[in-house]
């Protein structure tokens, strides 16, 4: 109260208070909307990004969930086909060269044409071939029709990633090839349809044949390591520390370390996990053991902060409620602390089970960049896992690659929210609504 | 004897030891100016003598009726710093035993020594003895858990279990193997509900949560939780300070139906609770035992002035 507003309550000063107090009062309701604004402001900056974001993934993403296919009926020559060892037969030069012909095209001296007819083939046409003629040799003599895959470029210039209108030194595909598809497109020969291989399929050097279901399977294998692992050690030293653990030097030595762990760049974990796991106990480099427990001590400290958070929640009087009914220390938290923390711990899990799902830093140094193709199926083979697919097919010189990185982001992303989604509804569970 | 607002008239009229005209009331508390002047004649001498109140004091007006705890010397510490001075006190059993005084006098501190529930603050120590049927409740061989199944506690704020209305009841028999059958759970169940007087609002959902019954009844639910296992003694920490007055008056009614059963101990803030419902008051000030007495004594011949003060409203 200043001097102006004397504290009596006689009519004139009253008035000027009142004066005062509206003046106050559209000043306040200003700030008050202003707020409101910002923050309308910055949630809608954060939608924007976000939206920015999938646009563009998908954007990028959405041709390499659809490819070309090239279907060449393809006379099985005796004459050129080693039967003893069928692999070793130049299949994909038969089935260019007979394609030209088909074409009505006539092939220069030095087989230059066919050579790049055969440009057009993915390299899986010998392998399809190969395949048939071993486990079938009374197709040679015939003709089957092969189904195969269009190479990288001659797929993106059908997706019209690659121009006709840039000069023919700058693309990958001559005139010759680029008329060549064109016409077998007009002719049927080719057909697009959705691109199985990407799911079906491990990591490859060829793009049109590369696929995630390896870096899938790793990324799923290493995160259950991590969860087994993580969960229950996490949870238990959390409730210890919380509940049971005396409040001493000790515990609060140990309390300062958690906190500092869980801080720690996770690519130092990288470095722990390389000497501990592979140097010392000589557990197989880049397997999804070693890449789980890594990431198990990185996820540990989150899952221990948020563990301890949630039972802190937790009303001391619930505590009281149960002890003084003469429940042990040990009912009191399991069967009335815990539960009403659970919500909570499972946050907590799967925000660093997410966490932890997307981490590369640490991969990096335990040897899971490396190109491993094929699918795994044991915690103690070399595995590939999500982002570090993402982070080689982004490095890889091969456009054909960058879409499909986009598709990989695509298939992280999925994966996240598969598993937020199941984490919600396990929660959903153990939250008992009252 | 005591004097009740919510009793009935013949209740009032009986053989009280309160005349009305000689000591009006409003809303159960004794009104300063009509205190009977042989309280303040008694109160006077001792001013100079009486502080600090030394054990003597509490000896003189000894309850009647078995002991059932029997505390000596007991004092406790919160981190170093005391919080009850060597206050010795007896309960009689099937009573109630009010302890009164103001804000951190030390009477809730006191009550919670009783099942041991200090134990569970980091850094409490308590000292001295206290006899439960003449059995050291401090002793190593005495488990706390096994004494809070003899010794059964309500709070302040009704603390139900975020579980069905059945499943709090059944707690503590299930959790000390009182009953062996699922039917036997139900009559246990149905019994304790009965001597809460909630068994009528609730029968027929037993199964619904607790949390969504009224403040009031969530206390009462508390207090068929405690008596569920049957215990000895009943502690009870400002048990209606969360409720308005007509859930008081249902818990005070049944605390003075409980005290057939069980000894009782209530700590309270409400001197107008006091009177009504217990037998025997202490008067907790500074964390120490100023006086005891039968309530009746208490509230009308104080012998401390302190509790005079206290009493008629002049601190606390």
């Amino acid at each position: 109260m200043t001097d102006a507003t004397p504290d009596r309550i006689d009519g004139v000063a009253a008035k000027g208070r009142l004066d005062r107090l509206r003046a106050g009062l559209k000043r306040r309701h200003a700030k008050e909307t202003r707020f409101k604004w910002y923050g309308r402001l910055a949630i809608a900056a954060a939608m924007l990004f976000l939206a920015v974001l999938l646009v563009r993934i998908v954007e990028q993403g959405h041709t390499a969930f659809y490819t070309h296919t090239v279907t060449v009926p393809v006379y099985m020559d005796p004459a050129r086909i080693d039967r003893a060892y069928p692999q070793g037969s130049n299949f994909e030069q038969l089935a260019a060269e007979q394609q030209l012909a088909r074409m009505g095209i006539q092939d220069d001296a030095a087989g230059t044409r066919a050579a790049q007819m055969k440009r057009l083939f993915s390299s899986e046409l010998k392998f399809v071939a190969a395949d048939l003629v071993s486990k079938r040799s009374e197709v040679i003599g015939e003709t089957v029709p092969l189904a195969v895959p269009l190479s990288d470029d001659a797929d993106l210039y059908l997706k019209g990633e690659i121009s006709k209108d840039t000069p023919e030194d700058q693309r990958r595909l001559t005139d010759q090839q680029i008329a060549w598809l064109d016409r077998m497109q007009t002719e049927g020969v080719i057909g697009s349809h959705f691109n199985t291989a990407l799911f079906t399929n491990g990591d490859s050097t060829q793009p049109e044949l590369a696929g995630v279901l390896g870096a899938v399977v790793g990324s799923a294998l290493m995160l259950m390591v991590t969860a087994l692992i993580a969960i229950p050690l996490g949870v238990g030293a959390a409730i210890w520390l919380e509940e049971f653990a005396p409040k001493n030097k000790l515990t609060d030595i140990i309390e300062v370390n958690i906190n500092n762990l869980a801080a720690v760049p996770s690519i130092v974990y990288g470095l722990l996990g390389l000497a501990l796991f592979i140097n010392w106990m000589h557990l197989p480099r880049a397997s999804p053991i070693v890449g789980g427990l890594v990431l198990a001590l990185m996820a540990l400290p989150t899952l221990v902060i948020a563990t301890r958070s949630a039972l802190k929640a937790v009303p001391p009087s619930i505590r009281e409620a149960a002890l003084a009914m003469g429940a042990s220390k040990t009912q009191t938290v399991f069967s009335h602390v815990l539960p009403l923390a659970m919500p909570g711990v499972m946050t907590g899990a799967i925000i660093s089970m997410a966490h932890a799902l997307g981490e590369t830093a640490p991969l990096l140094l335990i040897g899971m960049v490396s190109f491993v193709p094929g699918v795994p199926a044991a915690i103690d083979q070399p595995v590939g896992a999500l982002p570090s697919l993402i982070y080689i097919w982004e490095n890889a010189s091969e456009r054909a690659f960058h879409e499909r990185t986009a598709a990989a982001i695509i298939v992280l992303l999925v994966f996240m929210i598969i598993m937020n989604a199941a984490a919600i509804i396990l929660r959903r569970r153990f939250e008992r609504r009252w | 004897m005591k004097f009740r607002i919510f009793r009935s008239a013949e209740d009032q009229t009986g053989a009280g030891p309160v005349d009305p005209t000689e000591t009006p009331r409003m809303g159960g508390q004794v009104l300063p100016e009509v205190t009977p002047s042989k309280a303040r004649a008694g109160a006077e001498p001792r001013l100079e003598d009486a502080t600090p109140v030394s054990n003597a004091t509490v000896v003189d007006s000894p309850p009647v009726g078995p002991i059932k705890i029997a505390a000596r010397d007991v004092s406790v510490f919160y981190e170093g710093k005391q919080a009850l001075y060597d206050v010795s006190l007896d309960i009689p059993d099937k009573t109630v035993t009010a302890l009164i005084g103001p804000s951190g006098c030390g009477k809730s501190t006191f009550l919670r020594t009783m099942n041991r529930m200090n134990d569970t603050i980091a850094g409490a120590k308590v000292t001295g003895r206290i006899a439960m049927d003449d059995e050291d409740i401090n002793d190593r061989s005495i488990d706390p858990v096994l004494l809070r199944a003899r010794v059964g506690m309500v709070f302040q704020r009704p603390n139900p279990f975020p579980k069905s209305i059945y499943e709090n009841v059944a707690y503590g028999p299930k959790i000390h193997g009182l009953v062996s059958s699922k039917a036997e759970m139900d009559d246990v169940v149905e019994k304790a509900l009965k001597r809460a007087g909630l068994w009528e609002e609730v029968a027929d959902r037993l199964q619904s949560s607790a949390m969504g019954l009224s403040g009031g009844q969530q206390q009462r639910l508390v207090i068929a939780r405690a008596i569920a296992v049957n215990p000895e003694v009943i502690l009870m920490d400002e048990p209606c300070s969360a409720l308005d007055p007509i859930a008081t008056a249902r818990i005070e009614e049944l605390i003075d139906e409980l005290r057939e059963r069980f000894c009782i101990v209530i700590v309270t803030h409400s001197m107008a609770q006091a009177a009504r419902v217990s037998q025997r008051t202490a008067f907790f000030h500074m964390g120490r035992l100023v006086e005891t007495g039968d309530t009746e004594d208490i509230f009308q011949n104080p012998r401390e002035r302190r509790t005079l003060d206290y009493i008629t409203g002049r601190f606390g």
